[in-house]
């Protein structure tokens, strides 16, 4: 099993929860969260002053998929997610080594 | 005094006199010298005034006689000084001295102590603050002859809320002072029966708080009552021993007179001692019912805060609720005193609101024009709107006052968002946004900014009154929300600029957040969009405040920092948008609005003019001016020559708005703005646009904080006239404002550091000046004097302030061009220096 942590724009959360919805990925983290990759902020002007927005808000999606749709997964996030600009966000893969499940504290196989 | 005259000489006047005075003489010596006895002594007094103005001359005004203080009370006793009030309707003249000089001197004849004063009716106007006794005096004020609608219209006069409270503080001071003379306390040996504490003046203090502050508010129970009346009836029967003893105005019950005192008033005992200890023990009791029953009435009696309303230590009441009955519409005025004062309403105001609110049609709440205003102040975000909102709702005032809100009333919308019901939802947004008149975050602070800038926020505040009113429904509510608040935008008559703007607010109240949370608001076309639906900065600030609280007030948890940041930058995009880009998207054939603007042109302006005026103008032009004022404008630009300029002045209650129409020349902006500051006209708001033809409007708005335009009748013609002669070149700006600024010196504003930002990049043909200084009198001129002086044409401008702030955009260009680097800078560099100069520091 592996953990899917994607940072896309926030306008794009229910296109990617739709998308992973239709892999049939229906358990997923949403966080509303701030930072910068490349895209490192920018400086904006208000009323004649600088100043650097240099967090941007973004969302987290986390998901937890079987390996063997891993693959599908990520496309169909970067698929929903992309623009094309600066700014898109990132898609991460981690490999998940246990699982269990709080209620019963049963371990989940993997 | 005492010394009777012989009868048989006596004139019919002493006569009189004298059967009165031996018929309380007769019942003092009896011991019956109380309340009945004193009472019919005053009625004697009253017939023998009532026939001496029978038998004086005719005046010339009517004449009213007037009885005062204790003589007004019908208090007289057999020395007590006998205080009148001779009013007269007019300046006095010979016949009514004549007529006055008949009541008083047979008076003074006849050797009574006679206390007198003669006023003439305007002398009432203005009400006497520092003659504290008088007003109080003329509490008890009753008419004893001449012209009773003279004497009622000084009780008008006088019968004040605001000559109330002030009497109520003198009442204060005035039984401190004297209780202090006797060190505080009734248990006198020697009691003075007038004047110690407990005595009669504190009784009449007591009558006098119930008076004025609504007897019934003092919560004196029936038994209460009783036990005061005895004592006033126990005191007035000493005092009446005690004058025809003494044979003076003696009120002191010293130990010589307490056994003669004893005696006559019939106490038992075979000692005098006996008989004394028991007058004294009476004395004592009674004298402790008063004392007690004042300091109650002292530390509960409410005060007098506003017309027919008081304030107790429950909050703001009505003092006469039969008025408040018969006048629904000054009912809001109890809310607005409550807000003032920081207080709450009464819980008895409000049971009483409650129960009468059913008979009021929501007509009757806004009969006038002054009375929608009052409710539009009322809705000024400040602290405690929400909760003297939520007071009238829970009573069912603002369910009937608006009968569209009363339709969300506890009304249940299901979804996985909202945590309250849609009223509570409502008056919630209203919390949040008084909030922001002190935010808790550095985050909200700088919405906070927003509110402040923001002219008539009253509207926003009914926006968000009526945003969910169509959730009554569950189609869609903004749209349903709009056509309910029509009817309520009718009802009140709000002028046609404001109901756009809450009509604008409501149907797209959702608009904002779909924009910050949904889209890419990265795709400048998502901002250009907004920028567009706003129009106008004032537009996009309400909405942004009105999503920040409305999104807050759907639960605890929902206006997350993340999504203040999302809305935030949205905003700023925005504004930029508006501000910066403007000057690139001009008026052509189809524009939006053009059509209806066309449409509904009055007879007198052509669809030509129109259209030829408008030409090349920004299309933001269409959004910053109603119809009417751009028809005006359009008339203003008729038969336009070199050196004409047309003008119109209008005022809008504290602001006027001046409307140049004219030729653009160097200078021209920089002259105007000078004009206004030499004339020490503050301005608030602005806009200058020129158009391809070299034809200059500009709209200033602005406070005359002298009153200048408002103290002197010829100040208009004179303004205009040297508006002409600046215009022309004919008159120097600049040493006008110099001996005006010299005389500003000393009430600068506090200095914030100033801002100065060009931008050549941001519009396609202008370069952007941003100033953010401190509001000084004559920025603009100097500014924008800076600006022509360095070659450049100022083509647009967009003014305001912000709290003590001006922030200020302009569009320029240098040979028809944006500026080149190297002027840019050079052009900045002098602004800064001009800002930071001794000329605009502290």
């Amino acid at each position: 099993m592996k953990l899917i942590k994607s940072i896309i724009r926030p306008n794009k959360v229910d296109e990617v929860k739709d998308a992973l919805t239709k892999l049939n990925i229906s358990g997923m983290t949403v966080t509303e969260v701030r930072g910068h990759g490349r895209q490192k902020g920018h400086t904006a002007i208000y009323r004649g002053k600088e100043y650097n927005v240099s967090l941007l808000p973004k969302m987290e999606i986390e998901v937890v998929v079987p390996d063997e749709i891993v693959d599908e997964a990520i496309k169909a996030i970067i698929q929903a997610a992309r623009t094309g600009e600066i700014g898109d966000g990132r898609v991460f893969v981690i490999p998940v080594s246990q699982s269990y499940k709080i209620r019963t504290g049963e371990q989940e196989a993997l | 005094m005492d010394v009777l005259p012989d009868r048989s000489e006596q004139t019919p006047l002493a006569a009189m006199l004298d059967a009165a005075r031996r018929e309380l003489t007769d019942q003092s010596t009896r011991g019956q010298g109380g309340r009945a006895a004193v009472e019919r002594y005053a009625g004697r007094i009253d017939a023998l005034l009532q026939r001496l103005y029978a038998d004086a001359p005719r005046p010339a005004h009517a004449v009213a006689v007037v009885a005062l203080g204790g003589y007004g009370r019908r208090h007289l006793c057999l020395h007590s000084d006998v205080d009148i009030l001779l009013l007269v309707d007019g300046t006095i003249e010979a016949d009514d001295e004549r007529c006055l000089t008949g009541v008083l001197n047979p008076l003074w004849d006849l050797g009574l102590a006679v206390g007198h004063q003669v006023r003439e009716i305007d002398d009432f106007v203005r009400l006497e603050p520092d003659n504290p006794e008088f007003l109080l005096a003329l509490v008890d004020a009753r008419p004893v002859a001449g012209d009773r609608a003279l004497f009622d219209r000084v009780t008008t006069l006088f019968r004040r809320w605001d000559t109330h409270a002030h009497l109520l503080d003198a009442l204060q001071q005035l039984a401190d002072e004297r209780h202090a003379q006797f060190n505080d306390t009734f248990y006198q040996l020697e009691p003075d029966v007038k004047d110690a504490p407990g005595g009669l003046r504190d009784l009449t203090a007591l009558r006098t708080i119930g008076r004025i502050t609504g007897p019934g508010l003092l919560g004196q129970a029936a038994v209460d009552r009783a036990r005061l009346d005895e004592a006033e009836d126990f005191l007035l029967r000493v005092r009446s021993v005690l004058h025809h003893e003494a044979k003076r105005n003696q009120n002191v019950l010293s130990h010589e007179l307490q056994e003669t005192a004893a005696q006559t008033l019939g106490y038992a005992g075979s000692q005098p001692q006996q008989r004394v200890e028991r007058l004294m023990g009476d004395y004592f009791r009674h004298a402790r019912v008063v004392a007690r029953a004042l300091e109650r009435a002292r530390k509960t009696a409410p005060t007098p805060v506003g017309p027919n309303l008081v304030r107790s230590r429950d909050g703001i009441g009505f003092l006469d609720v039969q008025e408040a009955a018969s006048r629904p519409e000054t009912w809001i005025d109890l809310f607005q005193t409550a807000l003032d004062l920081g207080a709450p309403a009464t819980d008895e105001a409000l049971t009483w609101i409650g129960q009468h609110v059913t008979n009021v049609a929501a007509e009757e709440f806004f009969p006038s024009a002054v009375r929608r205003d009052a409710l539009l102040a009322c809705l000024r975000p400040k602290p405690g709107l929400y909760a003297r909102l939520s007071e009238m709702h829970d009573c069912g005032l603002l369910g009937r006052m608006f009968p569209e809100f009363q339709a969300i009333s506890s009304r249940v919308v299901r979804d996985f968002y909202h945590k309250y019901t849609v009223d509570e939802h409502t008056l919630l947004t209203i919390r949040n946004l008084e909030r922001l008149a002190s935010p808790p975050t550095p985050s909200q602070a700088r919405f906070a900014s927003l509110l402040v800038d923001l002219p008539a926020p009253e509207l926003l505040v009914l926006s968000l009154l009526y945003h969910d009113v169509g959730k009554w429904r569950d189609d869609d509510h903004a749209v349903e929300s709009v056509r309910m608040a029509q009817r309520m935008l009718e009802r009140i008559d709000l002028p046609r600029e404001s109901r756009d703007t809450i009509e604008f607010l409501i149907r797209n109240h959702l608009r904002m957040s779909i924009v910050a949370f949904r889209r890419d608001t990265e795709d400048p076309e998502v901002v250009k969009q907004l920028a567009a639906l706003a129009g106008t900065e004032e537009r996009l600030k309400m909405l942004c405040l009105l999503t920040l609280v409305d999104v807050s007030a759907v639960s605890p948890d929902t206006m997350t920092p993340w999504r203040e940041e999302l809305l935030w930058q949205l905003y700023i995009d925005t504004y930029n948008a508006l501000t910066l880009g403007y000057g690139d998207d001009l008026i052509e054939q189809n524009v939006p609005g053009l059509a209806g603007l066309l449409a509904n042109r009055p007879a007198d302006v052509s669809d030509a003019e129109i259209s030829h005026f408008l030409a090349g103008l920004p299309k933001r032009y269409l959004q910053l001016f109603s119809e009417d004022a751009i028809y005006r404008h359009v008339r203003l630009s008729r038969d336009m020559h070199p050196d004409e300029v047309h003008v119109s002045l209008d005022r809008r209650d504290s602001v006027w708005e001046l409307t140049v129409v004219t030729l653009d020349k160097a200078f021209l902006f920089s002259n105007l703005c000078g004009l206004l500051s030499s004339y020490g006209m503050d301005i608030l708001r602005g806009h200058a646009l020129t158009n391809p033809n070299g034809l200059v409007l500009d709209v200033f708005q602005f406070t005359d904080q002298d009153r200048f335009f408002e103290l002197n009748p010829d100040a208009r013609g004179l303004f205009l006239h040297e508006l002409e002669d600046v215009v022309r070149g004919r008159s120097d700006v600049s040493a006008r404002l110099r001996a005006r600024e010299r005389g500003a010196l000393a009430r600068r504003v506090p200095r914030s550091a100033p801002t100065v930002h060009a931008d050549s990049h941001s519009s396609a043909r202008y370069t952007i000046v941003d100033i953010i200084a401190g509001n000084t009198l004559g920025l603009l001129h100097r500014v924008s004097r800076l600006m022509s002086s360095h070659g450049c044409e100022v083509d647009l401008v967009l003014i305001s302030t912000e709290g003590q702030k001006a922030i200020d955009v302009f569009h320029i260009t240098k040979g028809g061009a944006k500026l080149a680097e190297e002027a840019q800078q050079a052009l900045t560099a002098d602004l800064q220096r001009l800002l930071e100069g001794p000329d605009e520091a502290d």
